[in-house]
């Protein structure tokens, strides 16, 4: 395993992802002063995110087998982006695009189920089924990225224990996976 | 007591408690038999839970208050300060949120000693050589406000796994992980400020915690294991910053496996010195352990032990490498 600078096209498509469902600026606010770098392992390739002087220091390390290198961002396996439990507490500070639950729904959430509308406590209106959104605690802690089966202006309308988003990745597992 | 009356005694005792043999017999010989007793006492009594705070990603008061409205009693270590005795009551110490979440890291009162005990400062290069699952790489790169470099390496993919997952629960950015036989560290080209060597051992210290412990490894396996560490500190010692700091430890009690080790780098390498330890806990280490006159300056080592200090048995000593004269 051997760590690499981003490629700047696999970059930008990484860019164009995050921003188109987390509004535009999110990808540079997020990258702040660092530079991404590629891990590649098996079939995916993970994205880290490096203070700039490390990117010298890269090379030192060859012939040693690099497992990781400052922040996980995410996964990019087949051109698609898939977020990182470690980067989630990052853009939650940078984001809207959120859905708060209730301590209940917190605890469901973090041993890995979903979220219906009963455990909801806020979520924005012009949201639209199918994006991700974070998923916080009403103390606007990160618990971990849900996609919405819903419309956000349909969530009044719907009964309490009717699916409003789908469970994608939650802090249980660090400790389920321990 | 003659060496014939210290084997049949230590058999006796042995037999009695459901130890080998051969560890008696060496307690008995380093501590006499009233402290042999007292320490296989201790050793089924449970091992408080300790947690270290996690400054990365809270603060102490306000873990401390949610943790207490949550009726989880806490009692600060005197020694370390973002270190805490708890009592999660019936619950389990990694089922609350605030762990989820990297508040706080469940740890051996002995281990967080042991980074605290390296100090390292921010912005420096500091190596892990025994890294997973990153009890100590976590601490170290609080301690370092996750600047500079923290380089963790270990061995063994599954257990690596469990660091990188620590290691993103809580909030660590200025970690690189590497797999690999740190024994070869020089090879990396890196000279380290810090080097903590939390070293593989055969786990003498950890009876209260695991009672198979008394009868699943021989002699043999301490022998083993004592080489394996003797390489990797003179690894350590080889590619050690001039002016560098460096920790060794074991959760093993053997001096076999501790005192003999650093003592056999004293005399390889007239560089490396033993050096204070400016906090206060445990007791010295031996200078003399089965009446083998070891290198005096081993007094500055620490040992915590289960009869004398209510936690897992563990050695700590910092060593330093002058830098050398122009
Ligand atoms: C006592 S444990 C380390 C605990 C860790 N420091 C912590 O605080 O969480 C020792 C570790 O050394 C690793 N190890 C054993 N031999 C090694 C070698 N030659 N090079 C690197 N790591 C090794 C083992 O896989 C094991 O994870």
């Amino acid at each position: 395993m051997t760590a690499d600078l981003m490629d700047p096209n696999d970059w930008a498509d990484v860019t164009n992802q995050i921003d188109g469902e987390f509004g535009d600026g999110t990808t540079k606010a997020l990258l702040g002063g660092q530079a991404p770098i590629i891990i590649q392992r098996g079939e995916s390739n993970t994205i880290y995110l490096i203070p700039m002087d490390w990117i010298g220091r890269i090379e030192e390390y060859e012939g040693y087998n690099i497992r990781s290198m400052g922040v996980q961002m995410g996964d990019l396996s087949k051109g698609r982006f898939r977020f990182s439990l470690q980067i989630l507490p990052a853009l939650a500070k940078i984001t809207d695009r959120v859905l708060v639950v209730s301590q209940k729904g917190a605890e469901t959430f973090t041993y890995g189920r979903s979220i219906i509308k009963e455990s909801v406590v806020r979520l924005g209106s012009a949201m639209k089924k199918g994006q991700r959104v974070l998923v916080l605690n009403e103390r606007l802690e990160c618990l971990g990225l849900a996609a919405l089966s819903i419309d956000g202006d349909r969530l009044g309308r719907l009964a309490k224990e009717k699916l409003v988003a789908k469970n994608l990745v939650d802090i249980g597992a660090y400790v389920r996976g321990a | 007591m003659s060496k014939k009356h210290l084997r049949q005694r230590a058999k006796e005792i042995a037999g009695e408690y459901g130890y080998l043999s051969y560890m008696i017999e060496r307690y008995l010989s380093l501590w006499g038999e009233d402290d042999t007793l007292r320490f296989i006492e201790a050793c089924v009594r449970p091992i408080r839970t300790a947690i270290r705070v996690n400054t990365l990603k809270t603060t102490i008061g306000s873990l401390v208050s949610r943790l207490e409205s949550k009726n989880v009693t806490l009692e600060r270590i005197p020694w370390l300060e973002e270190g805490f005795w708890a009592d999660f009551g019936t619950g389990s110490p990694g089922a609350l949120f605030e762990h989820m979440l990297g508040y706080y890291y469940v740890q051996g009162v002995p281990s967080m000693t042991a980074s605290s005990v390296l100090d390292p400062q921010e912005g420096e290069v500091v190596v892990d050589m025994a890294a997973a699952p990153g009890g100590k790489t976590t601490h170290i790169a609080q301690l370092m406000n996750n600047s500079g470099t923290v380089i963790a390496i270990d061995s063994d993919r599954k257990r690596i796994a469990s660091l990188e997952s620590n290691i993103q629960r809580c909030g660590v950015a200025n970690s690189l992980v590497v797999r690999g036989d740190s024994r070869k560290l020089s090879h990396m080209g890196s000279t380290p400020d810090r080097i903590m060597l939390d070293a593989p051992c055969s786990g003498e210290g950890l009876i209260p915690l695991e009672p198979s412990r008394k009868t699943s490894r021989s002699m043999a396996d301490v022998r083993f294991c004592a080489t394996k560490e003797d390489e990797l500190l003179e690894a350590a010692v080889n590619a050690l910053a001039q002016g560098g700091t460096m920790v060794y430890s074991t959760c093993s009690i053997a001096p076999e496996e501790n005192e003999y080790v650093v003592d056999g780098v004293l005399q390889r390498h007239p560089e490396m010195r033993v050096v204070e330890i400016p906090l206060e806990f445990g007791s010295p280490g031996y200078v003399e352990p089965y009446g083998v006159g070891l290198d005096s300056s081993l007094s500055m080592a620490r040992r915590f032990l289960p009869h004398l200090h209510g936690t897992e048995g563990f050695f700590i000593c910092k060593l330093m490498k002058e830098e050398e004269s122009a």
